[in-house]
């Protein structure tokens, strides 16, 4: 059965699987709320239409798109991030490899809503399936989407059974009865005997290469979505590894600022240490430079060579975007590599913070790669009416976008209520608790 | 009837009696779209019952003289029509922004005024060179990005050249917005009343009715074309600018004038707009040379909506000033 | 009569605007309140090649500048020299008004000058007023012929016109207008002068394209002639390009036709198989894991092992 460590470890955790207290209640209930804001406005959308969003037949893909990538970015980074660290067996990855794996799977669960709020007749959806056609991006994304749903579904259950068996076994804890049966079901009598761990850890060790495997080509998939097409700012042979730096990126962004809420509304000082902001702190420097490096590249050539589209498109950037492109692309990039490459900077609310500005930033810089390239198409945009020639998205579009934001706290929530945060079967396979190498 | 026409070989001299006789000109006989209006102009019903089938699937029978042109199935106009590839050649020297084809278009489509599938542009290659009218269908690519993102392939390309799209198949992800580099794709952001007038069931022939949620474009007319008559743009343009044709047989027309049409690209230094794009347009464009009009004539009675689409041109600015 | 546009101008704005869906519903309640309307017919006769000649009615009816085609119309034709008549046929208009008939050329009535005189009559109805419309012209008939010289090819047309009595007389120092057909409209091709003796010819342009054996239809016309009207005269010759059908060529496994190029579904099978088959591993692994334990729970065995 569990090992006292584990049960030790499990103890500790226990109130938050047990009981929610009132700040937790209003915290989930405003969440909610938000959420439900968000399923007024697709009633609204689908009821007039959508019209109701700023989208028009130029700019026929909105913050829905920008959203998806953003969404789908993270999911494919906590991917990369716990699978990697898995694959390395870096022990410092313990207490923190939970918060990536479930930021893998809400993100995922999230990111697809937002291209079906694109999708102008969803009772049609089935025609994906029915009609498919092998030739379009958009069948490539279906089939990698939920072949990557399956996959980070197998990794997440791998990961978390050696816990839920270790809840199972630990009888002090209060919990309803049917909660108890379902971690007996879900345990599927996994009792660590050696020829059981011998399994769980190969079968962990070959789908942590595969979800690595599949959040790059995942990754790449979508960015193709945009590359095959002609339009000037979007056909761009980089945009496949520019789009995985950009999503691993984003993801150690998230990563840290849901260690930095975690770490306070369950008091996890003791396990999620500066150690670990720092870590992901360095992770996000080198890819922040990565990522600056592929940003460079794109937008250098595409400057230098200056066929005219590509010249349109960037006076627009510098000019209708001008401080959206310097807080994506400089600040975004930047803030970071100072941040974290000074070492006086690097306390954890100073990472946090750069964490929260790298995030915008990633953000905005999906909106710049959608919007402006589809208000500078070839042939020039030539309307009287100012929402045909420029996008600005609605109250309809910033209900739904925020509606996802909030639905991913709430899910993220209610999941450290069903297993804890932090990974306790492998903190107590450590030799101490306070083990040097994982926390400090 | 229409072969008696050929105005450009017209003879200057007549006797009285011929003045009143039949000169069936293409401008002069009534449009489809007020016939069908105009339902109490049959004299008497044919009697004549046609089977159609429904957008839902049913088949009814409906008098003949209630179709306005007969409408294939859906299944039907994915083949295209047999030894046919249609191409469109487009005068630029001709052109005066006279919109009639824009205008004619939308009404044979029941399409409402927010939705152009033929649409005039104002283009200036740049500040030295002579601005332009520049009239845009969609160009029917011979390697079509829209049809190959296309993921339930509800556009498609027929052997005779069309792109078409099913819009009951669609399921409106506008990726095929995207994948035009010619914007020539337009999105239904809701249900428009104009959709209701069309009472005939749905073809991808006809783009008609639209749907809502769904993409639709410029189809070539293939409706009209199947019963011999030229699509709404050649025919309704007062200038002759839009010429149409059989690439096989080597011909084009505006309705007026009739040419061989390698010999009109060649003679005239025909060229398809963006080749570099690879798309393989099958509609061409003759230079705007010698030209008809001055650009400004574009101007004219436009309304007041349509010329402040120009206003942000670089041409137009410079006029201002 | 201002009064019936007017009603009709207001019921095709209602109509076009969709006050009303229902279409056949307003039709019926009009109709009955407007009285009959005038109604106009353009009629030309058109001589053939094979001694015959077509009568072309189309009846329209006038709504402020536009015309509109009156359907399912009946049309009665006849021929006259002037004062006696012959019935030539009736039939009903098309959809789009017109109504045609064909009568051989030898059943004419020819006053002394050679004019045939026909007439294209509508009856009326309830709603449509009566109306009528002459057409004379003098009968004559073009033959298209091909000949090479010098390994040259020609086009010959010759020209024929018929006196009272029905003789044939070359037609001279006229221009016929030459075409060949195509899907909307005949290409012109040059024309020819007739000369003294009633013929004249011009070189075969040797760039038209004919059907997929060169097979290709070669069109003479006068148009609009001040005594003949309209001829027309018509032969096939073989000397046209065959036609090369360029929708033959298209080509079945492109990034836009239905079915995808093979490396595609080839690399794509593989990525799924590597992929799918690793997901089906770890899986199996998980069953194991489970049946293991029924196992071990069955056996009952040493629970000290377990960490």
């Amino acid at each position: 059965m569990a090992n006292e460590k584990e049960l030790a470890l499990l103890k500790e955790f226990a109130p938050q699987i047990e009981h929610t207290n009132l700040i937790q209640a209003v915290w989930m209930f405003f969440l909610a709320a938000v959420v439900g804001l968000g399923f007024y406005a697709l009633y609204v959308q689908i009821a007039e239409g959508h019209e109701v969003t700023g989208m028009r037949d130029n700019v026929v893909w909105g913050i829905y798109i920008v959203n998806f990538i953003f969404f789908m970015g993270v999911s494919y980074a906590g991917a990369l991030i716990s699978g990697t660290l898995h694959l390395f067996r870096a022990e410092w990855r313990k207490p923190i490899n939970r918060i990536a794996e479930y930021i893998t799977i809400i993100a995922l669960l999230i990111g697809p809503c937002y291209i079906l709020l694109c999708i102008g007749r969803l009772d049609r959806l089935q025609y994906l399936v029915l009609y498919g056609r092998i030739q379009s991006p958009i069948t490539w994304d279906v089939i990698a989407i939920s072949t990557d749903l399956f996959g980070c579904f197998i990794f997440l259950y791998l990961a978390v059974l050696r816990d839920i068996a270790a809840i199972r076994d630990f009888q002090a804890i209060r919990i309803p009865k049917w909660k108890r049966k379902l971690y007996t079901w879900l345990a599927l009598g996994y009792t660590g005997t050696t020829e059981q761990r011998e399994r769980l850890h190969r079968a962990t060790d070959v789908m942590a290469a595969m979800v690595i495997a599949i959040a790059v080509i995942v990754y790449s998939v979508l960015a193709w979505i945009f590359s095959v097409t002609l339009q000037p700012g979007w056909h761009s042979t980089i945009f496949g590894p520019y789009f995985v730096i950009a999503a691993v990126f984003s993801g150690c962004g998230v990563m840290i600022v849901v260690m930095w809420l975690f770490r306070k509304l369950y008091h996890l000082e003791k396990y999620i240490t500066r150690k670990h902001f720092v870590n992901v702190g360095v992770l996000m420097l080198i890819l922040a430079a990565l990522f600056g490096y592929f940003t460079f590249s794109d937008y250098l050539t595409k400057w230098y060579g200056s066929e005219r589209n590509d010249e349109l498109l960037i006076s627009l950037l510098f000019d209708e975007y001008y401080w959206l492109f310097i807080l994506s692309n400089y600040v975004g990039v930047l803030l970071p590599m100072v941040v974290v490459g000074i070492k006086r900077l690097r306390t954890i609310n100073n990472i946090t913070i750069s964490a929260v500005i790298v995030v915008l930033a990633l953000w905005v810089n999906r909106y710049l790669i959608v919007v402006p390239t589809l208000e500078s198409p070839y042939l020039p945009i030539q309307d009287s009416r100012p929402e045909w020639l420029f996008y600005s998205s609605t109250w309809v579009e910033w209900a739904l976008t925020a509606a996802g934001i909030a639905f991913f706290a709430l899910a993220f929530t209610i999941a450290s209520k069903f297993i804890p945060i932090i990974n306790v079967s492998e903190m107590a396979d450590s030799s101490t608790l306070e083990d040097e190498e994982i926390l400090t | 009837m229409k072969e008696e026409s050929d105005n450009n070989h017209k003879k200057s001299s007549r006797r009285n009696f011929l003045k009143k006789s039949l000169v069936a000109g293409a401008g002069v006989v009534a449009t489809g779209g007020l016939v069908e209006a105009y339902l109490d102009t049959r004299a008497a019903e044919t009697g004549d019952k046609v089977k159609v089938l429904t957008t839902d699937g049913k088949i009814v029978e409906v008098d003949k003289a209630h179709i306005k042109y007969p409408r294939v199935s859906r299944e039907e106009s994915r083949e295209g029509i047999p030894g046919k590839k249609f191409v469109m050649v487009i005068d630029l020297a001709r052109c005066k922004n006279a919109r009639a084809c824009v205008e004619k278009c939308q009404e044979g489509h029941y399409l409402p005024k927010s939705q152009e599938f033929m649409k005039v542009y104002l283009l200036q290659d740049n500040d030295y060179t002579a601005p332009y009218w520049f009239p845009k269908p969609c160009y029917h690519c011979d390697n079509p990005l829209c049809v190959s993102v296309c993921p339930v392939g509800a556009t498609y390309k027929r052997s005779d050249g069309i792109v078409l799209i099913d819009t009951d198949r669609c399921i409106g992800c506008k990726f095929c917005i995207t994948g035009c580099p010619y914007s020539t794709r337009v999105f239904a952001w809701r249900h428009y009343e104009e959709y209701d007038e069309d009472t005939q069931p749905y073809s991808p022939e006809a783009s008609s009715p639209g749907v809502e949620g769904t993409v639709s474009k410029c189809d070539f007319c293939p409706d009209l074309i199947r019963v011999g008559k030229l699509p709404y743009c050649v025919s309704s343009c007062p200038m002759g600018v839009i010429y149409f044709g059989d690439l096989d047989e080597d011909v084009v027309t505006n309705g007026t004038e009739t040419y061989q049409f390698s010999k009109l690209i060649r003679d005239r230094a025909g060229f398809r707009y963006l080749e570099v794009l690879g798309t393989r347009p099958s509609v061409y464009y003759l230079p705007p040379v010698e030209r008809q009009f001055p650009v400004d004539r574009g101007f004219d009675g436009l309304d007041e909506e349509v010329k402040k689409r120009y206003e942000s041109t670089p041409y137009a600015k410079k006029q201002r000033r | 009569m201002k009064k019936f546009l007017f009603a009709n101008l207001l019921w095709l704005i209602s109509t076009l605007l969709l006050i009303s869906p229902s279409l056949s519903a307003q039709e019926e309640t009009e109709a009955e309140e407007v009285e009959p309307v005038d109604t106009y017919i353009s009629f030309i006769a058109t001589y053939t090649s094979n001694d015959t000649v077509v009568l072309t009615a189309n009846l329209y009816i006038r709504n402020g500048r536009v015309r509109v085609d009156l359907e399912n119309a009946p049309i009665s034709f006849t021929v006259s020299e002037g004062t006696e008549q012959i019935e030539a046929g009736e039939t009903f208009t098309d959809s789009t008004g017109i109504a045609q008939v064909m009568i051989a050329t030898s059943s004419l009535l020819r006053n002394e000058e050679g004019m045939v005189t026909y007439m294209a009559d509508f009856a009326g109805t309830d709603k449509y007023l009566s109306t009528s419309e002459m057409f004379v012209s003098k009968p004559a008939k073009l033959e298209v012929s091909f000949y090479e010289e010098d390994s040259v090819k020609y086009i010959r047309v010759k020209g024929y016109q018929f006196t009272s009595n029905g003789e044939a007389e070359p037609i001279s120092d006229e221009t016929i207008l030459m075409f060949v057909p195509s899907l909307f409209r005949p290409m012109p091709i040059g024309d020819v002068w007739l000369e003294e003796d009633g013929s004249g010819s011009m070189e075969f342009p040797m760039t038209l394209i004919g059907d997929s054996l060169g097979d290709i239809t070669v069109i003479a016309r006068i148009d609009e002639h001040d005594s003949f009207g309209y001829v027309k005269g018509e032969s096939n010759c073989e000397w046209a390009v065959p036609k090369h059908l360029l929708s033959q060529d298209k080509p079945t496994r492109e990034l836009w036709t239905p079915v995808a190029p093979l490396w595609m579904m080839i690399t794509l099978l593989i990525l799924l198989a590597g992929v799918w088959g690793h997901y089906v591993y770890a899986v199996v692994e998980l069953v194991k894991i489970k049946r293991s334990a029924k196992k071990e729970n069955i056996q009952e065995k040493d629970w000290s092992n377990y960490s």
